[in-house]
């Protein structure tokens, strides 16, 4: 379903390239769950940012469910993004003037989906997610894991085929944490949705099908699990 | 998806609502400020435009090539009328045009009324629709007269006046005319007011000038045919010229006239009809017109008010939406697209533009009757809702919002996502556009503080320049068109003579300044004078004038009883002594009538200013030829009691005229009274600048919140590294202040360019000093200092571990 080819991504810094990935070979195959490893500064979150079209490449192919991305204009990318990709972040990213319910619903909004069809898609997540009586409440007004759930549910509200999360634990505590990972571990064997994950922890690592090691912009190890 | 943004834009309102509410309460101030200055100008421009004749109507004026630069004059002579039309068949209506008080009488009624004296195309050619009678015939009798419905109403009350008898009393004789037409009530923006229309023929100049080609006494208005071209008619009129105004011509040119390009010393010209309401300068046009300056400076002040509080709301947008950069990178990460972001900025900035827009036209309506009385305007709220205006605003409102909204969230979009989200973003500033933005707003400033200030000076320099003679302590009185004016002198004589409080008492043709009946009348004469050729003023005086108005005689004497020859006598100022030259003057005879006798000079006089300090002094002369009626009468009183001299004045004249108003002012408020295009200039700048200054530190008040939040760690971090509160708040304040500085710079030589420009227009003028501007912009880094420290000094003694423990 993904597939990286020869990408590079490098910063010019006064006269020479200082390489933040360097020739990056990666293929992803749908119901996979991987798992990014590495020390600070390797290059794991641009990965994952240039995978989720945030952010673009200096060089290097770029195929997603069978598109060049690399090719796409920004408005086939964006719906591209719109249809297939579910983002979730570390500092989980809600948006403060929202409520619970108003920022699940935000990116259905974006996709036009009707408003019958909205209010039924989140009552039915809300419910899933058992957050159902904090659906009025604002983010501020909620622990970090309850953000977290929130931001997740958030993410999959459009029915992503494709996961991507940035240190989704790091801000949690070890339970908060295993609940998330729980839940995608569930997502991803129930209902197929493909998951790419940056983490610090190992054990978080456990969770996923296979785990990719990043060292100096270079995959350094890919293991299957 | 609507109703999403318009809650999300709510709440985000909701959240900012110091900043918003500043940005609101500056654009409605802008707003109300703007609808009463653009509609005011409109309303300017929207004069006479009701004619549906308008671009073929003219006015026809003179001009004579005189060796010290060329005369313009409006009046024309009786008989020029009947020969254009035989002579010209471009005309299709012409008509003359005179207007004066007459006295109406029916049943026992009597009222003043104002009669314009036309010919009969006056109804065809101006639209003044009438309600009832046929506009193609009711001017056909000699003694027809069309009133308009409230002077109908006023003499008739609620009876029928069609075919009614009235009596009116022109100059002295009452004469029977039947009402055969009823106009439709005049609108305000017409230059041409009248309570009666009145066949020209009736007036009393015309049988004694009928074939008089050179008392120049009435306005003459043609409507040419459709295809006309204006430019010809100088050219065309050529011969028509020479063979009518043949003494003129010789006149002039034994004047030593200077021809024109032509070769004409005497030429006709057309003035369009449609700019009569700005023809300040022609010397004779109906209605009272402004000058264009005045309406522009209005459009501009308001231009710049607008553009101060849209650059405000602009810098306030661009600031505000940097504080939510991240919920636009989240939004991002959600799927929204460029257009579905733009939309949501866009619709905030319309609530905002929306909340402000009718809180200014509120403001707009609280302040509307002050304005009006200020500003002699005759505006009305309701003016807005018609088509031009409306889609004016609409159009507006749509450019701001276009501008605020998108322009912010344009910038926000195009920056990286993946920054935005990392937090990057607070340390990228909309430093450049918004510092210039700042300085167009201060430059602007600026330069009304500037105009402000010398235009206030200006008019506080024309107020106390001593003009030669006594202002405070002279009564100046009409003396109305009900009577004879040497008779209304006379009897004040007797009646004053023993009054105590009443010093001395005379008259003149003249006023000084212009008097509550408003009406200023220029008296020139020329002369050959040893072949060359002499032009003076002419002013028709009484005994002991010059003791009235203490006037000071340089040589000679006054006009005396004890002198029978004293009518044929003149007294000259001293302009008029250097222009005749020569020593001893005083009992040399000066050829001032052809016909007539010599008059002798027995006086001279100190020179005062017997015009507005508009003006030079120029030379006058005085003479007591009574072919000039009294015109005015003048009281000088003792200085100890005016306020009661000045009733008891007022109520001997009340005794004795009972027909005819009172109309006496102080000489000084006659003066004041010539300038007051300058003083409504000055409140215009005044109130301009107030406000722009207001509106623009609204914006930095507003920009200085935000820096301040902006730094507010460093603020922390610096205090516990010991920085004082004064080195933090100048650091703060120190950017923009030197910004201020930079616009001040720019507005000066703008400013120094147009005070000039005005001041030229001025005989007697201050000159431009430089702490004038240095005050201007002391005061406006002064306001920004003020407004800046506000926060900064908030900041800087607010607990640095607060800042710094809330990261
Ligand atoms: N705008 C930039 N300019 C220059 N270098 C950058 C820029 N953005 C990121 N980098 C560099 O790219 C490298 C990789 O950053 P990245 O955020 O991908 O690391 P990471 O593996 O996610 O680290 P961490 O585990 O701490 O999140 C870093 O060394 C960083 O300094
Ligand atoms: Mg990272």
């Amino acid at each position: 379903m993904l597939s990286l080819k020869q990408i590079s991504k490098y910063y010019q810094a006064g006269g020479s390239k200082t390489y933040v990935l360097n020739r990056i070979d990666l293929d992803v195959d749908k119901g996979e769950f991987i798992s990014i490893m590495g020390p600070s500064g390797s290059g794991k979150s641009t990965l994952l940012n240039i995978i989720g079209m945030l952010d673009e490449p200096s060089e290097g192919y770029h195929y997603l469910l069978g598109e060049a991305v690399h090719q796409l204009k920004e408005k086939q990318r964006s719906a591209l993004y719109k249809q297939n990709i579910g983002f979730v972040f570390q500092a989980y990213h809600l948006i403060d003037e929202l409520t619970v319910y108003e920022n699940i619903e935000t990116p259905l909004i974006y996709q036009n989906v009707k408003s019958s069809e909205r209010k039924a898609l989140v009552a039915d997540i809300l419910d899933r997610f058992n957050i159902v009586g904090k659906k009025d409440l604002f983010p501020s007004q909620l622990s970090g894991g309850q953000q977290q759930l929130v931001g997740v549910a958030r993410a999959l509200i459009g029915k992503p085929k494709l996961l991507l999360a940035d240190e989704p634990t790091g801000n949690l505590n070890s339970k908060q944490g295993e609940e998330i990972m729980e839940l995608f571990s569930k997502l991803n064997k129930e209902d197929g949705v493909t998951i790419i994950q940056v983490t610090h922890s190992e054990k978080n690592a456990q969770y996923g099908s296979r785990i990719i090691e990043l060292l100096d912009g270079k995959i350094a190890s890919s293991t299957l699990i | 998806m609507l109703k999403n943004y318009i809650k999300t834009a709510w709440r985000n309102l909701w959240k900012g609502r110091i900043f918003n509410a500043m940005n609101v309460v500056g654009l409605s101030v802008a707003i109300a400020c703007c609808t009463l200055l653009f509609l005011t100008v409109h309303y300017e421009f929207s004069y006479d435009r009701f004619h549906t004749n308008l671009k073929d109507i003219y006015q026809v004026y003179s001009v004579s090539h005189r060796p010290q630069g060329d005369d313009a004059s409006t009046s024309m002579p009786v008989p020029f009328l009947p020969a254009l039309k035989a002579e010209y068949p471009e005309v299709k209506y012409v008509s003359r045009s005179a207007n004066s008080g007459v006295v109406v009488r029916y049943a026992n009624k009597e009222l003043d009324l104002d009669a314009h004296y036309v010919d009969e195309d006056f109804l065809k050619m101006f639209t003044f629709p009438l309600a009832k009678g046929n506009s193609s015939n009711v001017l056909s009798g000699l003694n027809n007269v069309v009133l308009t419905e409230e002077a109908a109403k006023s003499i008739f009350g609620n009876q029928e006046p069609i075919g009614k008898t009235i009596l009116l009393k022109i100059e002295d004789k009452p004469a029977s005319f039947m009402v055969t037409g009823v106009a439709k009530s005049i609108p305000s923006n017409s230059g041409i007011l009248f309570d009666m229309l009145i066949r020209f023929e009736n007036n009393s100049i015309y049988k004694d000038n009928i074939n008089q080609w050179d008392n120049w006494t009435h306005l003459v208005f043609v409507q040419m045919k459709e295809d006309f071209d204006p430019s010809t008619f100088t050219r065309r009129m050529q011969p028509f010229t020479k063979k009518h105004f043949t003494r003129s011509i010789e006149a002039l040119k034994s004047d030593g006239a200077k021809p024109d390009a032509d070769g004409n010393v005497f030429s006709l010209h057309l003035a369009p009809f449609a700019n009569n309401h700005f023809s300040v300068n022609m010397g004779g046009t109906e209605g009272s017109p402004v000058s264009k300056i005045y309406v522009i400076s209005l459009l501009i002040v308001g231009c710049f008010i607008l553009i101060i509080a849209c650059i405000n709301f602009i810098n306030l947008s661009i600031a505000r939406a940097f504080t939510r950069s991240r919920e636009v990178g989240v939004r991002k990460t959600l799927g929204a697209g460029k257009w579905q972001l733009l939309t949501q900025f866009w619709i905030e900035t319309v609530m905002v533009c929306l909340g402000a827009t009718m809180l200014g036209v509120l403001l707009a309506g609280l302040t509307m009757p002050t304005f009006k009385a200020i500003f002699r305007s005759h505006i009305t709220i309701g003016m807005l809702l018609q088509p031009a205006q409306l889609s004016g605003c609409i159009m507006l409102f749509a450019l701001i919002t276009v501008i605020a909204g998108f322009y912010p969230a344009l910038i926000m979009i195009r920056y990286k996502t993946v920054s935005v989200l990392k937090g990057n973003m607070v340390a990228a500033k909309p430093g450049k556009l918004r510092n210039s933005l700042l300085v167009v707003q201060f430059s602007l400033s600026t330069l009304l503080t500037i105009c402000t200030i010398i235009t206030w000076q200006q008019i506080h320099y024309l107020q106390s320049k001593p003009l030669g003679y006594n202002k405070m302590e002279v009564l100046s009185i009409p003396t109305g068109y009900n009577e004879v004016g040497s008779n209304v002198l006379q009897i004040m004589r007797n009646k004053l003579g023993n009054d105590p409080a009443v010093l001395s008492v005379s008259g003149a043709y003249n006023n000084m300044g212009r008097g509550t009946d408003g009406s200023m009348r220029t008296s020139i004469q020329g002369f050959n004078y040893k072949g060359h050729e002499i032009r003076t003023h002419i002013e028709r005086v009484d005994y002991d004038y010059l003791q009235t108005m203490d006037i000071k005689l340089l040589e000679g004497r006054d006009f005396s009883r004890t002198y029978s020859g004293d009518t044929t006598a003149i007294v000259i100022n001293e302009a008029m002594a250097a222009k005749l030259g020569g020593k001893n003057l005083v009992g040399s005879f000066l050829p001032m009538n052809d016909d007539k006798k010599p008059a002798q000079i027995i006086g001279i006089v100190k020179n005062y200013n017997f015009r507005s300090l508009h003006e030079e002094i120029e030379p006058l002369t005085l003479t007591m030829n009574p072919e000039y009626s009294i015109n005015y009468v003048y009281v000088k009183v003792k200085p100890a009691s005016l306020v009661q001299t000045f009733d008891r004045i007022q109520k001997s004249w009340h005794a004795e005229f009972t027909n005819t108003e009172f109309r006496g002012s102080w000489l000084n408020e006659n003066t004041e009274r010539q300038y007051q295009g300058e003083k409504r200039l000055s409140g215009i700048f005044v109130s301009g600048a107030i406000i722009a200054i207001i509106i623009s530190c609204i914006g930095l008040l507003a920009i200085s919140i935000m820096i301040v939040m902006q730094r507010n760690k460093e603020i922390g971090i610096r205090k516990v590294l010991g920085a004082s509160v004064t080195r933090i708040v100048f650091m703060l304040s120190g950017d923009f202040v030197k910004l201020v500085l930079l616009a001040a710079f720019i507005a000066f030589p703008v400013a120094w360019w147009l005070m000039d420009r005005w001041l030229q227009g001025f005989a007697y003028r201050i000159h431009l000093q430089w702490w004038v501007f240095a005050a201007a912009a002391l005061l406006a880094m002064l306001v920004a200092f003020i407004t800046i420290s506000f926060q900064a000094i908030k900041a800087a003694v607010a607990n640095p571990v607060k800042s710094l423990r809330s990261e």
